[in-house]
């Protein structure tokens, strides 16, 4: 059950150098022309963001705008555009190297001469400027060599090939210990071996892994256990969908019960709104929610335990209502519980029972019963 | 005539108890506007100074209008009040110095301005209470000295006009007698006060100074008359002295004036401002202010042509207050209550008249209309409310003008841009016909101080400068989103904001007449009336706005050029040099199409940018 990636390393640094090449010799022939240098940039914001029903997916329409050079509002970050375009090809790409978004802003910072005016103020613009040039490009961040901060840990029964460089290690996914695997940003090289596992389970929180691994549930219920730590990393993300595409084993999701957890959910499910052009890389359509929900805490008789919700919390709920990917009869029925209540929960909140009741009860209940959310 | 009225007040008065004529003026002096020193003096100013304009006006006569505020104290007094120590903003001060008739605050020399830079209030230390000069914003420096220039004792009013001047038969009962006039006879669109005002002021100048007034009129015969005037206030007749007659040119009535408890300041509550919006709202007057240290101010007529007479018309019961209707009951020829009010309102039938007894069960309305007491009038004013009238007629509103108001505003404040809106007749409370007048002025000598905005608000041509809170105007102002019109701060910006609400009925909120009452549909018009005029001085704004965005987008394009040389260098192998250049090139092109585009008035649709979703993402 091994997949080989279709092109080497080489080829690959290769032809995205080629394709920055290609965009920054259109600019030189604008120049050439006496034109406004501009660059086409498919717009990202929620007029040109769909969900795409068929495919289970938030993507990006064609929607593209023309970023100028001599225009007021778009000088700046044009100008940032393009110290991003310099870095990837000189600094990255030409030395084989890989760095984080914050390389990248230290990198580029500095104060333009002549002027009291920095070129990047903070981490954010920088940020803005490589989404930008992503989208230009049509192609993702790992492919510049940028990398996100890696985020997340599993643990279970299944063996993976990593590799730094040309250096390739061996990973018994069970024997990592108490902490887990500490998944990579970058997850492209992974493969997959010795897979004994049935489903995936991914917990939102650090504290539900731990509670899980101590009980050795994914030694006993055959499956991977993950955690993303919060809002899931890209690495995390990209390889619950190869999983998913090339192990073919169902994904269920675990967080609290609040919109917070929900939307955490969403976005590994079918990708966000700010990323839309990497729902295709980055989504996971087949994953399922198993918990919490509002209707858990009245089966579990969790009442005792709930939190009031805050002003957020609602405000949230009531944007997530008319989301086209949250339309659902179940989960609208979920988001009104709810708002009705106006209370939500935490996955500890089980352990009011008692400190196993999550494992021995909750979970299997849950997939044997498969009572899942879409 | 005269006789046949001066028997009939005769009458009335011995159904008067002795003392009421005083106690009625204690009762409603704060609501007769009496109340605060300088707010005193202005009201004064306000009774003589509609008189003459009114008096003008039914002559057709171009007024001429001069006020003179005199101190009469002996030489003003110089006082330290405090050394400044960078951070506070209190200073105590004696009440001598807080109720004097002039007084000027100099903070190391320099005059600060009463209401903009400092007001004078109570302040409370345990159970005393004492004044203090309260700095509104910057504390005085450290050992910045702070020394009141002040006099006190008694201030001397002097109005004189040229207008039709009074019968000297009539002096007595048009400035001595309370609760007296003629324009109750035939109610028009008047400016304030119904003809009473004057004798108010007669009788505060009585009992602040104990002196009588001294008038001198002439109806342009030849004959001027002069003579000492005082209110016997229990009888509540006039009595002259010192009458004097004699041959001479003059034309209209002076009045002069002695008062106490009253206090000259250059605040937005007093004279100046008062005649500055008068002058503003009536150009075809001519206004001249002389002030207590002998400065001239002439508010120049800005045009020759005399506001047409509004259409007498009786008042209509919802326009009416509780002051309005007993002043109204004490000079009607009526016997009853009842026969007044169907007799002198209108549209007031018996059916109403009948509808009002069911209201009010309890009260006699076949009582003599003198015995009216205020709480019965406020009474009846209040089911007024509940009754249902018919509308009143529309026909009786007598603007400004557009043409003549953008001459005094252009007259006054010479402003760099301005727009003046007349808005057509609409009516409120279903059916009181009304008018809005406004202006939106900019730069020049609009605004206060030329750094603050001022809103100049008018009811029938009436400078309104008290009560500002709870006013239709302020709501209006308060509730438009002048970012929308590249005047969000126009706090702080040179403008100028007018409303004039014109109607014979305007519903005032209380009976000192100050601020219009917030009602839904005046205030939508103001609104309306505002924002179409700010709209026009937008443009202009917006006009100045692309000059200074011209030179920013120029530097603009400039600073990023080496910058993106120098990447485009790194990614392509292009000599960043010679690309710097062509920026350049391309860069000075740019400016000069954007330039001569924003003069064609075209926009500039690249100036659209995509709106970014920012939601957070673990990355």
């Amino acid at each position: 059950m091994v997949k080989k990636t279709e092109k080497t390393r080489e080829e690959k640094i290769l032809e995205i150098t080629k394709k920055i090449e290609v965009l920054g010799k259109d600019l030189i022939a604008e120049i050439n022309r006496q034109e406004n240098p501009h660059l086409d940039i498919p717009i990202r914001g929620s007029n040109n963001v769909f969900f795409d029903e068929q495919n289970k997916k938030i993507q990006l329409g064609d929607k593209k705008s023309k970023r100028y050079l001599f225009n007021v509002a778009h000088a700046r970050r044009f100008m940032q555009t393009m110290l991003v375009a310099s870095y990837v090809k000189k600094d990255l790409l030409a030395n084989n190297l890989t760095a984080t978004l914050r390389d990248l802003y230290y990198a580029k910072k500095h104060t333009i001469k002549g002027t009291k005016e920095d070129t990047i103020d903070e981490q954010k613009e920088s940020d803005l400027a490589i989404v930008d040039f992503e989208v230009a490009l049509e192609t993702f961040r790992e492919r510049l060599h940028l990398r996100a901060e890696p985020k997340g840990r599993m643990a279970g029964d299944m063996v993976v090939l990593d590799r730094v460089r040309d250096k390739v290690d061996k990973i018994d996914l069970s024997k990592m210990g108490s902490g887990g695997w500490a998944v990579p940003s970058i997850v492209e090289q992974i493969e997959f071996q010795d897979v004994g596992i049935e489903y995936v389970l991914v917990a939102e929180k650090n504290a539900i892994f731990d509670r899980l691994n101590e009980d050795e549930y994914w030694a006993k219920n055959k499956c991977l256990l993950m955690t993303t730590a919060g809002q899931a990393a890209r690495g995390a993300r990209r390889l619950l969908q190869r999983i998913s595409d090339e192990i073919k084993v169902p994904i269920y999701c675990l967080t609290d019960a609040d919109p917070y957890g929900w939307y955490i959910y969403s976005t590994m499910k079918y990708g966000s709104m700010a990323l839309a052009h990497e729902s295709d890389r980055l989504g996971c359509p087949q994953m399922k929610f198993l918990g919490m929900s509002i209707s858990d805490i009245e089966h579990y008789d969790l009442k005792a335990v709930t939190i009031k919700a805050k002003d957020v919390d609602i405000k949230r709920a009531e944007e997530m209502k008319n989301y086209d990917w949250f339309k659902y009869p179940a989960w609208q029925k979920e988001i009104d519980k709810f708002l009705d209540k106006k209370i939500k929960a935490e996955i500890q909140s089980l352990s009011s029972k008692n400190l196993q009741y999550i494992s021995s009860t909750y979970l299997p209940e849950k997939i044997a019963g498969k009572d899942f959310l879409p | 005539m005269a006789d046949v009225e001066a028997k009939t007040s005769a009458d009335i008065e011995k159904q008067f108890k002795e003392y009421s004529v005083a106690e009625f003026f204690k009762k409603n002096r704060q609501m007769l506007g009496y109340s605060g020193e300088v707010r005193s003096l202005t009201t004064i100013v306000h009774e003589y100074v509609t008189n003459s304009l009114d008096a003008c006006e039914d002559a057709r006569i171009l007024p001429e209008i001069t006020v003179e505020v005199e101190s009469l104290s002996a030489s003003p007094r110089e006082t330290d009040v405090g050394l400044g120590d960078g951070t506070t903003l209190s200073f105590q001060i004696d009440d001598e110095i807080a109720r004097a008739a002039t007084l000027a605050i100099k903070v190391d020399g320099i005059e600060v301005a009463r209401g903009a830079d400092y007001v004078i209030k109570y302040e409370k230390k345990g159970k005393n209470s004492f004044r203090v000069i309260s700095f509104k914003k910057t504390p005085p420096r450290q050992g910045a000295r702070i020394v009141a220039h002040w006099a006190a004792g008694h201030l001397r009013v002097s109005v004189e006009d040229n207008g039709t001047g009074i019968p000297k038969t009539k002096v007595g009962q048009a400035l001595g007698q309370l609760l007296s006039g003629t324009k109750f006879l035939n109610r028009e669109q008047k400016r304030g006060q119904q003809g009473i005002g004057a004798s108010y002021a007669t009788l505060f100048a009585q009992i602040t100074t104990g002196k009588p007034i001294h008038v001198k009129t002439s109806i342009g015969d030849y004959k001027i008359m002069e003579a000492d005037l005082t209110i016997d206030v229990k009888k509540n007749i006039p009595v002259l002295s010192n009458q004097k007659e004699y041959s001479g040119k003059f034309q209209g009535l002076r009045v002069e004036a002695e008062f106490s408890e009253v206090s000259y300041d250059r605040s937005e509550y007093g004279v100046y401002e008062y005649l500055r919006r008068t002058a503003i709202a009536n150009p075809h007057a001519q206004l001249t202010l002389i002030e207590p240290n002998k400065e001239v101010t002439v508010f120049p007529r800005a045009s020759s042509t005399i506001p047409s007479k509004a259409k007498p018309v009786q008042p209509h019961p919802l326009g009416l207050t509780t002051s309005d209707l007993i002043d109204m009951a004490h000079i009607t020829q009526a016997r009853k209550v009842s026969s007044f009010l169907t007799g002198e309102l209108a549209k007031f039938s018996n059916d109403k008249l009948n509808e009002l007894k069911a209201l009010l069960p309890h009260l006699d309305l076949d009582k003599h209309p003198s015995k009216l007491e205020w709480k019965d009038a406020e009474e009846i004013v209040n089911s007024f409310k509940k009754i249902k009238f018919y509308n009143p007629d529309l026909d009786t509103l007598v603007p400004i003008g557009a043409e003549q108001l953008e001459k005094s505003l252009k007259n006054l404040l010479q402003p760099e841009h301005l727009k003046v809106i007349e808005r057509k007749p609409r009516v409120f409370r279903g059916g009181i016909p009304f008018l809005v007048e406004a202006a939106v002025a900019y730069g020049g000598k609009a605004g206060s101080d030329g750094v603050k905005a001022e809103v100049m608000r008018f009811a029938n041509r009436t400078p309104l400068l008290f009560d500002a809170g709870n006013d239709a105007i302020t709501e209006g102002v308060k509730t438009i989103d002048w970012g929308r019109y590249s005047l969000k701060n126009y706090e702080t910006m040179p403008v100028s904001l007018f409303v004039n609400f014109v109607s014979v009925y305007v519903p005032y909120t209380g009976a000192g007449k100050l601020a219009i009452s917030p009602e839904e549909e005046i205030v939508a018009e103001i609104r309306n009336a505002l924002m179409e005029a700010a709209r026009d001085v937008s443009l202009y704004l917006s006009g100045l706005q692309k000059a200074e965005d011209a030179e920013k987008r120029k530097q603009i394009f400039f600073k990023y050029i080496g910058e993106v040389a120098e990447s485009l260098e790194d990614v392509t192998g292009e000599d960043q040099k010679t690309l710097e250049e062509k920026l350049r090139k391309i860069a000075e092109i740019r400016t000069q199409i954007l330039t001569q585009e924003e003069e064609s008035g075209l926009e500039d649709s690249e100036l659209d940018e995509e709106t970014e979703e920012e939601i957070q993402e673990g990355s």
